[in-house]
């Protein structure tokens, strides 16, 4: 064979050896590549929508935070001495980040949580089966910075935005909080948070790129991305002003009657919207998990109470709107206690005042004289107008927790709940339906239901909630002529001291006692006070109420101040001067 | 009728006239794919190399949004109600017990 023969062959053969090599890396490997770590899929996490009051002011908002994970293969120190750097940083927010403002039980306690948590990281840093684990979630920028200059290899961070609160513990109940599902995904609790999550959460988006063995990207590579939704951004109608003023006087008040807890809801009545809600005590959103989680229930929507004789209105509003009473009509059983079913009922304050007009019966708050008003109503039309008012039935409002009360089914009333009934006691109504119901009132009989978003963004289309139809329950006429019962009561009734002057406000107090194990409880009530102002044309509704509280049970000495003190507060606001 | 050298002379020409615009085309598309092939590899080159460019420009959004973020954050702090009133209180500042609007003022 010849020397060309032979250089014939081999060049032959090594073209061979190329195509099949080109071919292999081209369709055989290009097969294998597509499931190679060289093709980097990634998720990019979708930021959570912020919450505003209605003066554009973020009531929350999303902080830079951090999952921090470890490979516990590429550690390059001991698991202990790593544990022992991290664990300080890694305890809860309260202890980690206020160190010169704890006494010395809670000194003790954050050493306690150091050695906890020392344990817990050893344990998992010391898994060398373990390709990745995490070691904590959420953790602030300051604490990544921290870790990072201790150049430990084989600890590692990545993007985790956490919830943030300017106004701190400002509306945390009626705003809900935001927790790990079983997958570990954000979702939100309560309130707000709760029930806008679907809304709020966004949608992730994904990142396929091609990556070089260096973890750089080739860009002549696949390159695939699906921009992450941003959630959607929730406008409130809750103007902070009124919130921030609102909470300051609730916790004072509480404090001041010695009351388990309170409540205040202000509310538009024309719109229905939610000025201002709050509960004291409350919790801080941001150091949740040192708080008791029966807080983190808001009470002014998921509480229950027997509304007591804030309740009367109601009643009276049903008769007068029936024409079963008007205004002028006397009371002929008001002369002393009533016996109905074997029960006897009796005033408050045990006085009676014989012939009673209607409006008389309101500003004395008289149990008997809106037993005479039932026995006008009668157990049909009067559980009728409790319904129309909203009564045992969820107000629709965009909060997770509501309750819908509790009102008996019409087959099991006797005349003796029909009478207890019309001042507020055998009924439960959560504090809501309370304000709904009185805003029916201030707005001409017009029932409305409370709304706390009014504008929802996404992708900079802003689109603004529309109110429920308005229904009419009763007539303008009797709206007008309750109110002027409650102005009556108000200007004669026992909290007349408190009014400031100059303004013509509505108003009911009620004090219910508590139900406990099939009686009533003699020492424990529920005090409150329910009303809108300034009465001709309203510009707010409000209830207060407090649970328990030991300076006085009545509501005309504990709630109805607070509603008055918080009342002027709201005219200055509102600009509303006084008429005299 | 035309004489025979003439026709043969005449179809030499078109011949090579021919044959000179499919060189011409040839060599044209010969140099484009040339050049063609030259420019991929160059850009092929280019952005391939240009990854790392990209890493830096994302890494460098990523800071910028992140540092958005905190100032963002410490705005919204320091002008919160209950920042401002802790510092107004501190500066000795009371709250009003009335206040005059010009509706109350035509009053």
């Amino acid at each position: 064979m010849d020397r060309i023969k032979l250089f014939q062959i081999s060049a032959f053969i090594i073209v061979l050896i190329i195509i099949f090599r080109l071919f292999y890396w081209q369709f055989l490997s290009g097969l294998r590549s597509t499931q190679d770590s060289s093709l980097k899929e990634s998720e990019i996490p979708a930021s959570r929508g912020e919450i505003y009051s209605s003066d554009g002011f973020p009531l929350v908002t999303n902080q830079e935070a951090f999952l921090i994970y470890a490979k516990p293969h590429e550690l390059d120190k001991k698991a202990q001495d790593i544990a022992k750097t991290l664990a300080p940083d890694l305890i809860s927010e309260k202890y980690a980040t206020n160190p010169a403002g704890l006494n010395e039980e809670e000194l003790k306690k954050k050493e306690d949580e150091i050695k906890q948590k020392m344990e817990e990281l050893t344990k998992k840093l010391e898994n060398k089966n373990l390709f990745w684990v995490q070691l904590a979630r959420k953790v602030p920028l300051k604490v990544k910075e921290k870790i990072e200059k201790s150049k430990i290899t084989g600890i590692e961070f990545e993007r985790d935005e956490k919830r943030f609160y300017p106004e701190a513990s400002m509306a945390a109940q009626l705003l809900g909080f935001v927790g790990f599902d079983k997958f570990g995904s954000d979702v939100g609790y309560f309130g707000l948070e709760g029930h806008w999550d679907r809304h709020l959460r966004g949608k992730n988006g994904r990142l396929g790129q091609e990556q070089d063995p260096h973890g750089l990207p080739i860009l002549v590579g696949q390159y695939k991305r699906i921009e992450p939704k941003k959630g959607t951004a929730l406008t409130l109608s809750i103007d902070r002003t009124i919130q921030f003023i609102v909470e300051e006087k609730l916790k004072n008040a509480v404090e001041k009657y010695g009351a388990k807890d309170g409540t205040v809801i202000i509310a538009d009545p024309q719109e229905g919207t939610i000025l201002a809600m709050a509960t004291y005590p409350t919790y801080n959103s941001q150091l949740r998990i040192e708080f008791d989680e029966k807080l983190y229930k808001n009470t002014a929507v998921a509480d229950t109470f027997e509304p007591g004789s804030t309740f009367k209105v109601i009643a009276m509003a049903a008769a007068l709107d029936l024409s079963a009473v008007d205004p002028s009509t006397k009371c002929t059983i008001c002369t002393g206690p009533q016996k109905i079913g074997g029960f006897e009922i009796s005033t408050w304050n045990k006085k009676y005042y014989p012939n009673s007009t209607m409006a008389e019966v309101i500003e004395h708050s008289d149990n008997v004289g809106m037993t005479f008003v039932s026995e006008k109503l009668g157990i049909d039309k009067f559980y009728d107008y409790i319904i129309k008012f909203g009564f045992g039935k969820r107000t629709g409002i965009d909060l997770q927790e509501e309750q819908a009360g509790s009102v008996r089914d019409k087959d099991q009333w006797r005349p003796i709940d029909v009478a207890t009934a019309s001042f507020g006691q055998g009924i439960a109504v959560t504090p809501i339906q309370m304000v709904q119901a009185i805003g029916a009132i201030a707005n001409g009989g017009k029932l409305i239901s409370p709304r706390i978003v009014t504008e929802i963004k996404q992708n900079e289309k802003e689109e603004k909630t529309k109110p429920e139809n308005a229904k009419q329950i009763v007539s303008t006429k009797t709206a007008s002529q309750i109110t002027e019962m409650m102005v009556n009561a108000v200007e004669k009734g026992e909290a007349r001291a408190f009014v400031p002057k100059g303004y013509r406000i509505a108003g009911k107090t009620g004090t219910a006692q508590i139900p406990i194990a099939g009686h009533y409880d003699p020492d424990k009530t529920i005090a409150s006070f329910v009303g809108f102002a300034p009465a001709e044309k309203p510009k707010f509704v409000m209830l207060v109420r407090f649970t328990e509280p030991s300076s006085s049970p009545f509501g005309s000495e504990t709630a109805a101040p607070t509603f008055f003190s918080i009342a002027k507060d709201l005219f200055n606001h509102f600009g509303i001067p006084p008429k005299e | 009728m035309l004489p025979v050298s003439d026709f043969k002379v005449g179809k030499k020409q078109d011949f090579n006239f021919i044959g000179k615009i499919k060189v011409k085309i040839l060599v044209i598309a010969a140099i484009s794919v040339v050049g063609l092939f030259m420019a991929q590899l160059v850009f092929a080159n280019k952005l391939a190399t240009d990854g790392q460019k990209l890493s830096l420009i994302e890494e460098e959004i990523r800071n910028l949004e992140a540092q958005n973020l905190t100032l963002k954050v410490s705005i919204a702090q320091e002008s919160s109600l209950v920042s401002i009133s802790k510092k107004a209180q501190g500066l000795g500042f009371e709250k009003p017990s009335q206040i005059l609007t010009p509706q109350s003022l035509l009053d």
